[in-house]
C-alpha cells in the first residue's frame, strides 16, 4: 500500500547477543534503535513538508576501567557491533585517567526480558500517509475558511516508530515497539496591523484513534482559529503575585519543569534545590506527585515505556507524597550511587545518543475539588490555560508560558485575556496549593523535553489553584 | 556493498576531499535512483560527521564518546509535487528504498507551480573552514579540553557547582547533488566547549548559568576555554544571594548581547522569512522598505564570517550563501529567500535555505551580525542605564506573530547609581518585540561573539515591564 510504514526488522535481540558473547569482558549494554518517521505539514493549502526518513543503528556502551565509553555503528551486523564495542572500550580507556570517581560495577537488578508493543504500533504503521494529509489539508481550509480574521493557518502531522532490541551483559534481552503520533494547528489572525496566534496540539503514545480521542481534528482547528481571534480583542494582565488556577496542562509544565527536572538524579548529585529533601515536606499535603512509565488514569501519555534503554522494566515512581519528597528518578548507576533500585528513567533519544536521565509521565494525582468551586473560591486572582514553552532551574525557579488568561474577581471568571508568562520557585509554589481537581488530563504529549538531547515525555494533572508570580504587562 | 572492514579502513584514511568525493558520488547516485523511480527533479543533500565528545558530570568525566556516520536526504519533485526521504543506511538497498518512498509521497501531495529545484549558480568558496590542526584531534583532546573546563571552574571559586561541561571535536563534510546541475561539497570542523552549573552557598542555590563557544582553530581553544570558564564562572557566583527587586516599573532594561539576540533579533529573523510575508504570517510584511528600529540598529546575515558557526559558502540548496542585509539603520531593507520562496515571486532565492540532511530545506539566516553602536562600554551603559535591570539571559517566549513577549531574566542585577548593586530573583519583564525596536536607546560600542554563533552588542531599551517577584 502506497505511503505505509512496515517494520521489516527481525527481532535484532539474537544477533546482539552473539555480538556480546563474541567480545566478552565487563559490562557491555548494546542498543539497536531504528527509528521511522513520517511527518507532513500544510500551510495555506501548500504542502511544506512530506517526509518519510529512518535512522537506524547499534548504539554500545561499556565501563571499563571505572568509567564509560560510547560509539555507534549504523550496521545491524555482527562484525560492525563487535568493532563498536571495541571502539567504545578504546574511548573509555582513553578517558578513564580524567575520572576522578570511578563507577563501581552495576549492583544485580531484575532486567527486562521479552517482548513489548505499545498499543496502536501496526494499526498506525498500516494507516496510509495519504489520509494524514488528506486530512490536514481540509483542517488547515476550515481554520482559515471560519472567520475572515484568520490570515493564515498550517497543520502537521508526524509519527515516531520506533523498535529498540537491548541486550546487557548482565541479562537484560528485550525487543520493544511504540509509536507516537502527533498532531498540531496554528491560525493566526489579524486586525488592524496586530496579528495574535491560536495554536492547538496533541500527542500520544498509541494509533490515531488515540490521538483524536478528546477532540477531532477540526475540532482543534476551530480552537485554535477562536483562540487567535479573541486575542485580537484581548487585554493584558496586571503582572504580580497572585492566586492562579492552573489547567491539567499548565499543571504539566509544573510538575514537569519545576519538579520534575530538579528530581532527575543527576541534576540532585550537582545540588539542585531537591538535594538533601528526601522525607520533607515539599508541597502541601493535598499534592501527590509522580512519574510512571504507564499512562495512569488515562490513555496514551506520550512518554509511555515499558522498558528504558538500559533494559530496566519502567515503574510508577512516587515523587512527592501528600506533600513529602519520597524519591528522586535514577538511571542505574545514579541509583547504584544512592543504593536505590533504579526507577527505569534512562532514555536515549537515538542510537547515537547516550542514555540519560530522563523523565517519563509526569503528573499530579488528581483531588475532589471540582473546577466551579476551585473559581468560586478565588476573590481575585486568574485562570491560566494553555501551555507554551517551559523552563526551570536548578534552584527549582521555573517560567513557563501561558496562551491565554481570566481575571477572576469575587469568584466570578471574566472575558479573556492574553497569555502571559509566569514563574516561581517550585517547592514554595506547590506549598501553596489550596484545591487540586478531580479531573485528570494529560496534555503534554506533543512536542519534546530538551536536556542535550530531545525526549518525548508527557504531563499532566488535574486543575490546580494556588499562587505564582505573572509577568502582566503593568506593572 | 563493502564489508565493514573495508568501511573502517576507508573511513580512516579518506581525505577531506576523498570523503567529498564520495559524498558527491552517493548523491549522483540518489538522484539517478529518484528519477528512474519517477521524479522529475531530485535533489540528494548528503552529510557525514565524526565526533569525538567528553562529557562531565558534577565535576567529573561520565562519559566518552565516538562516533561517526552519514545521512542523505532526497527531495523529489513529480508533477510539482514534494516528496522527501532521509536515511543514515547507506546501502544500495536502502537508498533504492527512499528513493521509492520519495517519489511515493510526492504522488500523493498536491501539486504547487513553485515546487522546482533552483538552477546552479557561481559560488565563491570560502577558504577552507577546516584547520590542519583539528585533524589531528580525537577523544584524548575532547577530555582535556573537558577536563580543563572543570578543572578551572572549580579553581576559579570552590562554591561553584559544576552540573554539566562538553567538549568535542567534529569534522564534518556536506554535499549536494541536484537534477538541474548544481553540484557542490564543503567540509567543516570545529572545537564545541560548553559549561554549565551553579554556586551553591549553604542553603543558597544560585541561579543556573550556561556558556558556551565553538571555535576552529586549535590554537584558539585554550584562550576561548579561559574566557568561557571564567563568564561562567562570574556570573554564577554572582548569582548568590539574589534578592527580589527593589521595585516593579516601567521603562529601561539593559540587555546583554546573548539576551538582546533571543529578544528582539530572533523575532525580526522570523519575521523576514518571504514565506512568512507570503504567507500573511509576517509583523513586518507590510513594511519593506520602512524605519522599524531606532538609528543605528543594523542586523546583516554574515556567511563569510569564518569565525562564527555557521559560516558557509552555500547554502542547503547549493546556492550561493552571501552577505545580506536585513535591517540597517533601523531601516528594513530585505526579506530571505529560498527557492521555494523565491520561485513563488519568480526571483532568484538570497542563497537562505537552512537545514540538514534530514528535512525539507527550510529558511533561515546563516551568521547573524548585530552592529555596534555608539554607546561606549558595558560601564558606559550602566551609567546610562542609572536605576534599573541588567538582564544577561532570557528565558521565556516572544511570539514572532504579536511580538509580544513574557519571561524571566536570568542572571539578572540590579543597577543602582550607575553600578550594579547585586542579583535577582523572579523578576519578569514584558512588552513587545517589534514596537521596542524603536526605543533601543544604545548599543554598545562592540559587537560581541556569542555562543560562537552570532554578534551582538549590549543594548539598552526603554519600555519595557519590568515585574520584582
Amino acid at each position: 500500500m502506497l505511503g505505509t510504514m512496515t517494520s521489516r526488522a527481525p527481532d535484532p535481540t539474537d544477533l546482539l547477543q552473539e555480538a556480546l558473547d563474541a567480545a566478552p569482558g565487563g559490562f557491555v549494554e548494546l542498543r539497536w534503535h531504528k527509528k521511522q518517521t513520517r511527518g507532513i505539514s500544510v500551510e495555506k493549502g501548500r504542502v511544506d513538508n512530506a517526509t518519510a526518513s529512518e535512522h537506524s543503528g547499534v548504539g554500545v556502551r561499556v565501563l571499563e576501567q571505572g568509567t564509560f565509553g560510547f560509539a555507534s555503528t549504523d550496521r545491524l551486523e555482527k562484525g560492525s557491533i563487535v568493532r563498536a564495542i571495541g571502539e567504545a572500550r578504546a574511548a573509555a580507556r582513553a578517558s578513564s585517567r580524567a575520572r576522578r570517581e570511578r563507577v563501581p560495577d552495576f549492583p544485580s537488578v531484575t532486567l527486562a526480558r521479552g517482548k513489548f508493543d505499545a498499543p496502536g504500533v501496526d494499526a498506525t504503521l498500516a494507516r496510509p500517509i495519504e489520509s494524514a494529509l488528506e486530512m490536514l489539508l481540509e483542517v488547515e481550509r476550515g481554520a482559515r475558511a471560519g472567520s475572515s480574521r484568520v490570515t493564515s493557518a498550517s497543520t502537521a502531522y508526524a509519527e515516531i516508530y520506533e523498535e529498540k532490541g537491548i541486550v546487557t551483559s548482565d541479562g537484560a534481552k528485550v525487543w520493544t515497539r511504540t509509536v507516537r503520533p502527533e498532531f498540531r494547528v496554528i491560525a493566526i489572525a489579524a486586525k488592524g496591523g496586530e496579528m495574535q496566534r491560536g495554536a492547538e496540539s496533541v500527542g500520544v503514545t498509541g494509533g490515531w484513534e488515540c490521538l483524536f480521542e478528546s477532540k477531532s481534528p477540526a475540532q482543534l482547528a476551530e480552537k485554535a482559529a477562536k483562540q487567535a481571534v479573541d486575542l485580537l480583542d484581548a487585554g493584558y494582565p496586571e503582572g504580580g503575585r497572585t492566586k492562579v488556577l492552573l489547567s491539567p496542562a499548565l499543571v504539566g509544565l509544573l510538575t514537569h519543569e519545576a519538579v520534575g527536572h530538579t528530581v532527575e538524579a543527576d541534576f540532585v548529585a550537582s545540588g539542585s534545590c531537591a538535594a538533601g529533601r528526601l522525607g520533607t515536606r515539599v508541597a502541601s499535603d493535598l499534592v501527590t506527585l509522580c512519574d510512571s512509565g504507564a499512562s495512569e488514569y488515562r490513555d496514551g501519555a506520550g512518554g509511555t515505556l515499558a522498558v528504558d534503554d538500559e533494559g530496566v522494566a519502567t515503574q510508577r515512581t512516587t515523587v512527592i507524597e501528600k506533600g513529602f519528597l519520597r524519591s528522586y528518578l535514577h538511571d542505574r548507576e545514579s541509583a547504584a550511587r544512592m543504593g536505590v533500585a533504579p526507577t527505569g528513567n534512562a532514555r536515549a533519544w537515538e542510537y547515537d545518543d547516550e542514555p540519560l536521565i530522563r523523565m517519563r509521565n509526569t503528573y499530579i494525582a488528581p483531588g475532589t475539588s471540582q473546577l466551579d468551586e476551585m473559581i468560586a473560591g478565588v476573590d481575585d486572582g486568574y485562570l491560566l490555560d494553555g501551555a507554551s514553552n517551559g523552563q526551570a532551574d536548578a534552584n527549582g525557579e521555573f517560567m513557563f508560558g501561558t496562551r491565554e488568561a481570566y481575571r477572576i474577581v469575587r469568584g466570578k471568571k471574566g472575558p479573556l485575556l492574553r497569555g502571559v508568562n509566569i514563574s516561581g520557585s517550585a517547592f514554595d509554589v506547590l506549598q501553596t496549593v489550596d484545591a487540586v481537581g478531580a479531573d485528570f488530563r494529560w496534555d503534554l504529549g506533543s512536542g519534546h523535553c530538551g536536556k542535550g538531547q530531545p525526549a518525548k515525555v508527557d504531563a499532566g494533572g488535574p486543575w490546580l489553584r494556588c499562587e505564582v508570580l505573572l509577568g502582566g504587562r503593568k506593572a | 556493498m563493502s564489508t565493514t572492514t573495508e568501511r573502517s579502513r576507508a573511513t580512516e584514511t579518506l581525505s577531506q576531499r576523498e570523503r567529498e568525493l564520495e559524498l558527491l558520488a552517493r548523491c549522483e547516485a540518489l538522484v539517478s535512483e529518484a528519477l528512474r523511480a519517477g521524479a522529475d527533479e531530485a535533489e540528494a543533500f548528503a552529510s557525514y560527521a565524526q565526533k569525538a565528545a567528553a562529557t562531565f558530570e558534577k565535576g567529573d568525566l561520565k562519559l566518552a564518546h565516538v562516533d561517526e556516520g552519514t545521512t542523505i536526504g532526497l527531495r523529489v519533485f513529480r508533477h510539482q509535487r514534494l516528496g522527501f526521504a532521509a536515511t543514515n543506511q547507506v546501502d544500495a538497498a536502502s537508498l533504492a528504498s527512499a528513493a521509492r518512498n520519495a517519489v511515493a509521497l510526492a504522488t500523493a501531495s498536491p501539486a504547487d507551480p513553485a515546487n522546482r529545484l533552483p538552477d546552479a549558480r557561481p559560488i565563491v568558496e570560502l577558504p577552507t573552514l577546516v584547520h590542519p590542526g583539528l585533524a589531528r584531534l580525537g577523544i584524548e583532546e575532547a577530555v582535556d579540553y573537558g577536563h580543563a573546563l572543570v578543572t578551572r571552574a572549580q579553581q576559579f571559586d570552590a562554591r561553584l557547582s559544576v552540573d554539566g561541561a562538553n567538549a568535542s571535536v567534529s569534522r564534518v563534510a556536506q554535499a549536494i547533488h541536484t537534477s538541474r546541475g548544481v553540484r557542490a561539497a564543503e567540509s567543516d570542523a570545529m572545537i564545541s566547549l560548553s559549561i554549565s552549573g551553579m554556586a551553591l552557598e549553604g542553603a543558597d542555590v544560585g541561579g543556573f548559568h550556561y556558556a558556551s563557544d565553538a571555535i576552529r582553530d586549535p590554537a584558539r581553544a585554550e584562550s576561548a576555554l579561559k574566557s568561557l570558564v571564567d563568564d561562567f564562572a562570574r556570573t554564577s557566583v554572582g548569582n548568590l544571594a539574589a534578592q527580589r527587586a527593589p521595585t516593579s516599573y516601567q521603562g529601561l532594561v539593559l540587555f546583554s548581547p546573548d539576551a538582546f539576540l533571543d529578544l528582539f533579533v530572533a523575532p525580526v529573523l522570523a519575521a523576514s522569512s518571504a514565506i512568512a510575508v507570503q504567507r500573511g504570517r509576517s509583523a513586518l510584511g507590510q513594511r519593506l522598505g520602512e524605519r522599524i528600529g531606532a538609528a543605528g540598529f543594523s542586523i546583516h546575515d554574515t556567511p563569510g564570517d569564518r569565525d562564527l558557526a555557521g559560516a558557509a559558502s552555500f547554502d542547503r540548496e547549493g546556492q550561493p550563501a552571501r552577505t545580506f542585509a536585513l535591517v540597517e539603520d533601523g531601516w528594513l531593507r530585505g526579506w530571505m529567500y529560498n527557492a521555494y520562496a523565491a520561485a513563488v515571486e519568480n526571483r532568484a532565492s538570497t542563497g537562505h535555505a537552512r537545514g540538514g540532511a534530514r528535512g525539507v530545506p527550510g529558511l533561515g539566516a546563516h551568521a547573524i551580525a548585530v552592529a555596534s553602536g555608539t554607546g561606549g562600554s558595558r560601564e558606559d551603559l550602566l551609567g546610562a542605564l542609572g536605576r534599573g535591570l541588567l538582564v544577561q539571559r532570557f528565558s521565556g517566549s516572544v511570539d514572532p506573530a504579536s511580538g509580544d513577549f513574557s519571561g524571566v531574566a536570568k542572571s539578572s542585577r540590579w543597577v543602582e547609581g550607575g553600578r550594579v548593586s547585586g542579583p535577582l530573583r523572579e523578576t519578569l519583564i514584558s512588552g513587545n518585540a517589534y514596537q521596542l525596536l524603536a526605543r533601543i536607546v544604545a548599543l554598545g560600542s562592540e559587537s560581541e561573539r556569542v555562543d560562537g554563533s552570532a554578534r551582538a552588542p549590549w543594548a539598552l531599551v526603554d519600555g519595557l515591564t519590568v515585574t520584582a517577584g
